[in-house]
């Protein structure tokens, strides 16, 4: 009885074996996709071992893709044009993706996988961001929801930007939020200082990042973020210039201010600036330095709705009145607009800039809405 | 009920910290569908349909666009939005993002506040769901009703 | 058996004998996958993929080692066993050459391994005596069989999608009603010829 067991086990053994065996060998045969050749923008060839997403493989050779959701296929950041070897489109990218994006052979470089050559299209400002490891140097509050994080570059260790652009902030997983995501922030500090960046970040309602930054970060904590990006920046021209903006929206103005205060700028600058009641006011006195190094800059803070106690004797109202009653009096026939903050006034003050004269293309500012 | 993968794959998205920081879920753990049904019935029972909530819920959103960030006072409510950048897609999947409006209703007799999203007012119309038992994103349809002050009458 | 034409058998497997709508195996896939033609497709050839190849492979185990050394009862496990391996080999198969298809079939793919379906084509080709030409065509005609049956109702299920069903059938209610409709259709086919 014994023996028979053994032997019917060891049966049984041999023919899983054999099995075990033979999809060992298929599976070295069948996953390996072997080396792709991508190439892009028909000049730059990168060669990469196939079997993952066209994501992570520009990540090897640096090239960063914007990602909001961290590959996830949720966030639509990562849309590339494939003119060669990108295969059928899948499902998860069908409900991102327009007919017209689809029909022009746009994808989500998350979800294509590499199996075979590939030729794309990639824009060419992708090729100067960078992946930055940056240390916390510093937490400030500047109001109850907005916080300065102060952040010493540790590799590389040196950033060139354009005043006006942003960087991509990725959290790292707490309490409930178990995946990496990543935020856009603009900078704030100056392009001079190419060791440090600035950014302010404001609470926002279950936000992902903006709950890590105001309540997990600790001074000295170790960040990740990519970057620079964005078209956000001061053009140039002796026209006057209006800026606008609103809570966080301030961080970018603040870099561009900065440039303009040492190109020592003889522009006239009016900077509005828009908030509800004083508690959301902050920054006011560095706007007070620049109104002292910029020969022509007025800054203008308006309060829709102060609190009594703020004994406020500045502007009132939305921000939209102070910038029409201002633009209603200059020619605006060359003016530029440089806008921050947060889509609704935003979209406010485009209509007011342009039925006074200042048209689509001298209005600026970052479309990540 | 047994779910097909595709399911499985829409499930994960309402989930904490995939989409928003606290998800869509909350301590329920019954399949989507079901949340939804429930839902259904207790507004059928009431004559509601959930368009007419999404429909009063918009309107205050598009009131408080008025006032950019501040209060805006409607008579009974006052209603306060935060409008952030970027966008959010629909954890069911389908095309399409969401800009992140957050809104605040205050109902002023009744002395209570609701909060509640852009993407959460089409999460009911489109898709008749009202988030999971014990998520903070959760509006009781028959609260709703009644705070709103829709006719169940008809 | 023997005396029967391995065509025949094949032809019955398919009409016939409709190893799901004749003998109501493989009913769970069946029903969840059926909603689109594109992956009813798709699985449908998988399923007549993993029949054949482990018809075949299932003969050769049972009467080239099980029988000779007396340990048929053995059976069942050493079936399911080679029916598993033969369902990984497919689905790194069908990641490798059709991304869209892994995503549509998602967890059925593996599914298929306990597909009754399949089992019970292996275990029926043993107690019917098949030779091993016939044990390949039962499976691949059975095969061929769930992919009709599962094409059909999936081009049903497709018109259906516009049409107005009451509530309380939407969904598994209907499919069952149609599958069952079906069936009875394919009663209409066993006078053309007899297998047991």
């Amino acid at each position: 009885m014994l023996n028979h067991i053994i032997f019917t086990v060891a049966v049984l053994g041999g023919i899983n074996g054999l099995l075990a065996l033979l999809l060992v060998i298929a599976e070295r045969f069948f996953a390996n996709y072997g080396e792709c050749t991508i190439t892009i923008n028909e000049k730059r060839e990168l060669r990469v071992s196939g079997g993952s997403s066209l994501l992570v493989a520009l990540k090897t050779d640096k090239i960063f893709l914007p990602s909001a959701c961290g590959g996830r296929g949720t966030c639509a950041y990562c849309k590339c044009r494939i003119t060669e070897g990108g295969g059928p489109v899948l499902p998860t990218e069908e409900s991102l993706l327009s007919e017209d994006e689809i029909a022009d052979n746009v994808r989500l470089a998350c979800q294509v996988k590499v199996k075979s050559d590939l030729a794309i299209r990639l824009p060419e400002e992708l090729f100067q961001i960078q992946e930055f490891k940056a240390r916390v140097a510093g937490l400030e509050d500047l109001t109850y929801d907005i916080k300065l994080v102060k952040l010493r570059l540790v590799d590389p260790t040196d950033i060139q930007f354009t005043p006006g652009q942003y960087v991509q902030l990725q959290n790292k997983p707490y309490a409930k939020a178990k995946e990496t995501v990543s935020r856009a922030y603009s900078i704030a500090s100056s392009a001079i200082d190419t060791k440090n960046i600035d950014l302010m970040i404001r609470l926002v309602p279950e936000g992902m990042v903006t709950t890590w930054v105001h309540h997990h970060l600790k001074q000295d904590e170790e960040v990740v973020f990519t970057g620079p990006m964005g078209d956000f920046r001061l053009h140039e021209g002796d026209a006057e210039i209006i800026m606008i903006a609103g809570g966080s929206g301030l961080a970018p103005m603040v870099s561009i201010l900065d440039e303009l205060a040492r190109n020592k700028s003889q522009r006239k600058i009016t900077f509005f600036f828009g908030a509800v009641s004083k508690k959301d006011l902050f920054y006011v006195d560095e706007m007070k330095q620049f109104q002292e190094k910029i020969p022509k800059f007025t800054f203008v803070p308006a309060l829709s709705q102060p609190d009594p106690e703020d004994n406020w004797k500045g502007q009132t109202g939305l921000i939209t009145i102070p910038v029409e009653n201002h633009i209603k009096k200059i020619d605006t026939a060359k003016s530029q607009a440089y806008l921050c903050g947060s889509p609704g006034m935003i979209n406010a003050c485009i209509k007011v800039l342009s039925s006074n004269g200042i048209t689509k293309e001298r209005i600026f500012y970052d479309p990540f809405a | 009920m047994k779910q097909t993968p595709e399911e499985a794959r829409i499930r994960r998205n309402f989930e904490t910290g995939i989409l928003s920081k606290d998800g869509f879920l909350g301590s329920d753990e019954r399949h989507i569908h079901d949340i939804i049904q429930e839902d259904l019935q207790t507004l059928s029972r009431l004559g509601v349909y959930p368009d007419e909530i999404a429909q009063r819920l918009k309107h205050f959103i598009d009131e408080g666009k008025k006032g950019l960030e501040g209060k805006i006072d409607l008579g009974a409510f006052t209603v306060q939005i935060r409008w952030d950048r970027g966008m959010i897609p629909c954890p069911f999947g389908e095309p399409g993002l969401h800009p992140k409006i957050h809104a605040r209703l205050f109902h002023k007799t009744k002395q209570r506040e609701i909060r509640y999203t852009q993407l959460g007012v089409h999460l009911i119309r489109k898709h008749g769901f009202f988030g999971g038992k014990g998520s903070v994103f959760r509006l009781e349809p028959a609260e709703l009703v009644t705070f709103l002050g829709i006719d169940t009458t008809k | 058996m023997e005396s029967l034409s391995p065509w025949v058998i094949f032809f019955a497997a398919i009409f016939t004998g409709n190893i799901l709508l004749t003998y109501f195996l493989g009913m769970c896939s069946f029903l969840s996958v059926s909603k689109q033609i594109k992956t009813a497709l798709g699985l449908g050839l998988a399923v007549t993929f993993v029949l054949t190849i482990t018809s075949a492979l299932n003969y050769i185990v049972y009467h080239q080692i099980l029988e000779p050394l007396g340990i048929v009862y053995l059976r069942y496990i050493v079936f399911i066993v080679v029916i598993a391996a033969t369902v990984q080999l497919l689905e790194m198969f069908i990641e490798r050459y059709s991304e869209p298809l892994t995503i549509n079939l998602g967890i059925f793919l593996p599914l298929i391994t306990v597909n009754c379906a399949i089992l019970g084509v292996s275990l029926f080709m043993v107690i019917r005596k098949y030779t091993f030409i016939q044990s390949v065509l039962f499976g691949a005609g059975s095969g061929l069989g769930w992919l009709l049956a599962i094409l059909a109702m999936a081009g049903i299920r497709e018109r259906l999608n516009e049409q107005k069903i009451p509530p309380a059938l939407r969904g598994p209610g209907i499919a069952l009603i149609i599958t069952g409709i079906m069936a009875m259709a394919f009663v209409g086919f066993s006078g053309i010829v007899q297998i047991q």
